[in-house]
Parts: C-alpha cells; structure tokens; sequence
C-alpha cells in the first residue's frame, strides 16, 4: 500500500515537473495573471467618476468577478489541455512502455499523473488567487482614499451624521474587500476545473487524439451547466416523451455532473451569504465524482491495448 | 483497443455499467438535495428565454451556458454606462433590465439601475431642449422616475436584506417625489436591516417633520429615544443632542401634557 502511494507521487511528482515546463500552460497562466490584475482597469470604464461607497460597491463587484472569472476560465483551459496532453504524449514519446514495464500498476499510473494534474491546478489556482488578493487590495486602497477625499470635501464634516456615513462607507468597502467568503468560491472554483480535470482523465483513456478529448470534454463542461434542466425535466415529465427524448434526457441526467450548482459562486461574488455546509456538500459532490470519474477510468485503462 | 478478446471488453463493460449504475441513483438524489437547498437560499434566479438569447446575443449565450454569468452581466453593464454618457435612456433602461435579469441577486444592479433612471435619465429628460414645452419636460422625467422607483422596488422583492435599495428607494421619495411619508417608511425600513448606517434611523422622524406631520414626527423621535439604551445614547453617532432637541420642541409645540412628556423639565 505504502510502495503504491509511493509510487503515484512519483509519478505525480514527474507529471507536475513536465506541466510545469510546458510553454501552453505557462502562457495560459500569464494570461490569467494578467486579466486577474486588468479587472482594475476594467471596472473603472463602469464607474468613471467615483466620489460614494455605492458606486465602490460596483467596482469591487467587477474586481471579484472578472478576478473568479479568470480563475476559473484558465484554470478550465489548464485542466483541459494538461489532461489531454497526458496519455497521447506519453504514447507519442512512448515513456509509457518503459514506465509500465516497471512494477507499475496502470492504476498507479493513471492516479499519478491525475494528481500530478491536480498539483499543477492548485499552484496555478493558488497563484492567480494571489493576484486577486493583490488586486484587491489595491483596489480597497484606491476606495478609501477617495472615501477620505470625499469627507475632506463635505460643508459639515463634523456634524455626528457625516462623520457616521464617513466611518460606514469606509467600513463597507473593507468588508467587501476582505470578504471571507471569497475562500469558498476560490475553493468552489477549484473543485469544478478538478472535476473538468478527472472528465478529460476518463475521455483521455480511450481517446485517439487530444484533439478528440479536448472537444469532448469541453462540450461535457457546456452539456453539464444545463444538466439541472434536463435532470428536472427527465423527473417530472420523463414519462410524456418519447422513449429516445427520455432516453437521452435521461443519459444526460444520469452520468453528466451538475456543473450549474457551482454557479452560487456568482451569489458569493454579489455579496450574498452562502453557508459553509452548502460549500462543503458541493465539495463532496465534486469529490465523489472525481472518485467515480477515476474508477471508470482505471477500468477502462486497465483493459486498454497499448 | 478493438483487439481485446471479446470476453474481456464485456467483462469491461460490465464493470463499468455496474460503476455507473451504482453512481447513477446516488448521484441524482444528491442533486436533487443540492438544488433545493439552493432554491431555499433563492439562488438561481436567472431564467433563461428565447427573449433574453436573442438580446444576448450568441456569444454571450455561450458565456452564460458556461458559467460566466456574472462576468456576461459585468460586460453589459459596461453598455448601460456608455448608453448613460450618450444619454440613451430607453437603451439604458433595456441594458438595465437585462443585467437585473442576469443576476436578481446582485443588489448592486438594482441600486445603479434605478439612480441611472430616476435620476440621470429623468434629470436629462428635464433638459431636454428638443422637448416643445416645460409640461411635456416634466412629463418625461416623471416617466423615468417610475421606471427607476419600478427598478428599486424589483430589487427590493429580489433583494429584501440590502439596505441601500430600501434606503435609495427613501431618498427618491424624499428630493424627486417630495413624498416624505413614503420615504419616512422606506428610510424606517433601510434603518432597521443588518449593516445599515447609523445616521438612518433618524431620517424617518425628520421626515414626518418634512412632511409637516408633527405628530408623526414627535412619535418617530420618542420611539427612537426609547429604542436606544442609556448607553447607547451617550455614544457620538447616535446625536443624543438632536434627538432631544426635537423632542423637547415638539412636546412644547404639540402641548404634550408634562406626565407624558419624555423631558419633562
């Protein structure tokens, strides 16, 4: 058991140093950085002149979505390239022959390179994150100096009434900013492009070409955000269909992952509050399937003629 | 692949039907949970029709189907403010509905969607030169103050726990609708929920006092004194000074009997 996990963080270790190397997936990271910090820029053409918290509250709103939205695009281009890319390379250069000609089980291989993909996910997640936080604080450095200079302007600053809004707008922007809530949609985030990752995994295993996986896996992602509907669908008015409506209604219900729940991050970025055990329930989900996702692709590898 | 003996491909297949069909049911029942857990929490407020695709458009379809929705609102929200420097209003107010549409749960639309409307649109409307008469003028802005009130009054069904809309909702009432009792209501409202500024809970007396309803008045000040704890009265932002100014001057001006006054001296 011991020698196995050994032997998976070998590979994972291996799979990490070579994403790590590649160009595509270094230029898709600077781009992310780069969106991630240009949402600045961005959210000023929204609000040009600013002079009140109200209209901080919609800059820092377009901070935070454009900062997710470039998390989670890139990531899902990450994951889509890096998983596709595993197996047909390893074919191409053929090292796979000499690593499972080694006391390597597939599933030691197949479990290793995904967390090697994984590894690679949380450090560019990890890393754009940071860009966020920077970009976010300056943005809250940005809001409360015009707060101050705001305040400076008033007739009657030192009336109770303009010192209370004062010290209210300034704390709103900073609660805003330092949101802790922001912790679940990175983690909510990250959770999706993992189970992206474990999608194109499984297709990976019996694809011919990357070009193959990558087309699929991309209209699984776009398939799965209207997987909601077609699941409520399917339960309430399965039977009125015909069977091949229903069949495939069906299909989709039955082994597509609901990729629409992981959009309460958009509620997180607007300022809504979503409880922990919310997150934490969507967490498992992605968790099980990834774990589902890695069993069928284990079971297909395993029987592949290579 | 193809050239695996046949017994092993079903043995294959079988195994990877049990997989999913194990899954399958689980799966369902755990999504089902989650989705209603989330309709509780009201999230998912978008619904998605012909109408709303065809003023998306296709790229931005895309980009809702592939969980961008609020990075699609962002990007249309950049429109409504380049239809509020070309002063478009009727394309701002579509522009304005759409965003809302997109995200009934970001407050932030709401409350920038109805200042645009009942304030920029209609303050435009008022200077509008090409307008034949005043009486057509005032006509117009009147127009786009409902649409902007419509606006914050959406918002507030969508958004009952923001503050801001019940407050901005009192502000219009207040300075564009001179109707101080609404406002008084509206500005009680806002005073109340979590995160409001402390400044508000005076607002809807001052109001009732705006409004020339004296009686109104002296009520909302003495419910807000006897609201407050001694403690909090002595603390700055609470303006004990003003609130019992006020209440000392409308006990004298509404000949309150001493017995019942909140000051009696």
């Amino acid at each position: 058991m011991i020698s196995s996990l050994h032997r998976i963080l070998i590979i994972a270790r291996n799979t990490l140093t070579e994403a790590v190397r590649q160009k595509v997936l270094n230029v898709l990271l600077i781009f992310g950085l780069v969106l991630i910090c240009s949402s600045v820029t961005v959210s000023q053409l929204a609000t040009p002149d600013i002079d009140a918290a109200g209209l901080f509250s919609e800059q820092i709103k377009f901070v935070k979505d454009f900062g997710c939205g470039a998390i989670g695009l890139f990531g899902f281009f990450i994951a889509l390239l890096s998983t596709a890319l595993l197996i047909p390379q390893e074919l191409d250069k053929r090292t796979i022959y000499t690593i499972l000609a080694k006391p390597v089980r597939r599933a030691e291989f197949l479990l290793g390179k995904f967390v090697g993909v994984v590894l690679l996910l949380a450090l560019s997640v990890a890393l754009m994150s940071l860009a966020f936080a920077a970009t976010l604080y300056w943005q809250e450095s940005v809001g409360l100096a015009a707060v101050e200079a705001n305040y400076a302007q008033m007739d009657l600053k030192h009336t109770p009434t303009a010192q209370s809004m004062h010290d209210h707008d300034a704390a709103q922007i900073i609660k805003q900013v330092r949101d802790p809530q922001l912790v679940e949609a990175v983690l909510l985030i990250f959770a999706k492009i993992v189970m992206t990752a474990a999608i194109g995994l499984l297709i990976s295993t019996f694809a011919t070409s990357w070009i193959f996986t990558i087309i699929t896996t991309f209209m699984i992602y776009l398939i799965g955000h209207g997987e909601s509907l077609a699941r409520t669908f399917w339960l309430s008015h399965g039977a009125e269909t015909t069977i091949w409506q229903s069949g495939l209604i069906g299909l989709i219900a039955l082994l597509i992952p609901d990729m629409n729940s992981f959009t309460i991050v958009d509620e997180i970025l607007a300022g809504n509050r979503v409880p922990w055990h919310d997150v934490l329930n969507l967490l498992c989900y992605a968790n099980v399937y990834v774990i589902v996702l890695l069993a069928v692709s284990v079971v297909i590898f395993d029987y592949r003629e290579i | 692949m193809n050239g695996l003996p046949l017994n092993l491909r079903l043995r294959r297949a079988m195994l990877i039907a049990l997989l999913l069909g194990l899954w399958a049911p689980v799966k369902i029942v755990w999504e089902q949970q989650i989705a209603r857990e989330q309709d509780n929490l009201r999230y998912h407020g978008l619904v998605m029709n012909r109408q709303m695709r065809d003023e998306l458009g296709q790229g931005l379809t895309i980009g809702i189907l592939s969980g961008m929705r609020s990075v699609v609102a962002d990007f249309i929200w950049l429109e409504v403010t380049t239809a509020w420097e070309n002063q478009e209003w009727f394309r701002m107010g579509g522009l304005v509905n759409l965003c809302t549409s997109l995200q009934p749960r970001a407050p932030v639309f709401w409350d920038m969607g109805g200042w645009q409307l009942a304030w920029n649109a209609s303050v435009g409307a008022e200077r509008d030169v090409t307008q034949p008469n005043e009486l057509r003028r005032l006509k117009a802005a009147r127009f786009w103050i409902d649409k902007g009130l419509d606006v914050y009054k959406r918002g507030i069904e969508n958004n009952p726990e923001y503050w801001r809309l019940w407050s901005d909702t009192g502000l219009l009432y207040q300075q564009r609708l001179k109707d101080y009792k609404n406002a008084a209501y509206y500005y009680q409202r806002a005073s109340e929920l979590p995160n409001a500024p402390v400044y508000l809970e005076r607002f809807p007396a001052i109001m009732y006092g705006l409004a020339g309803d004296d009686q109104g008045a002296y009520e909302a000040w003495r419910a807000l004194w006897e609201k407050l704890t001694p403690a909090q009265r002595e603390m700055k932002e609470h303006w004990k000074e003003k609130i019992e100014s006020n209440i000392r001057r409308l006990e004298q001006k509404l000949s309150v009997p001493k017995e019942k006054r909140v000051f009696p001296n």
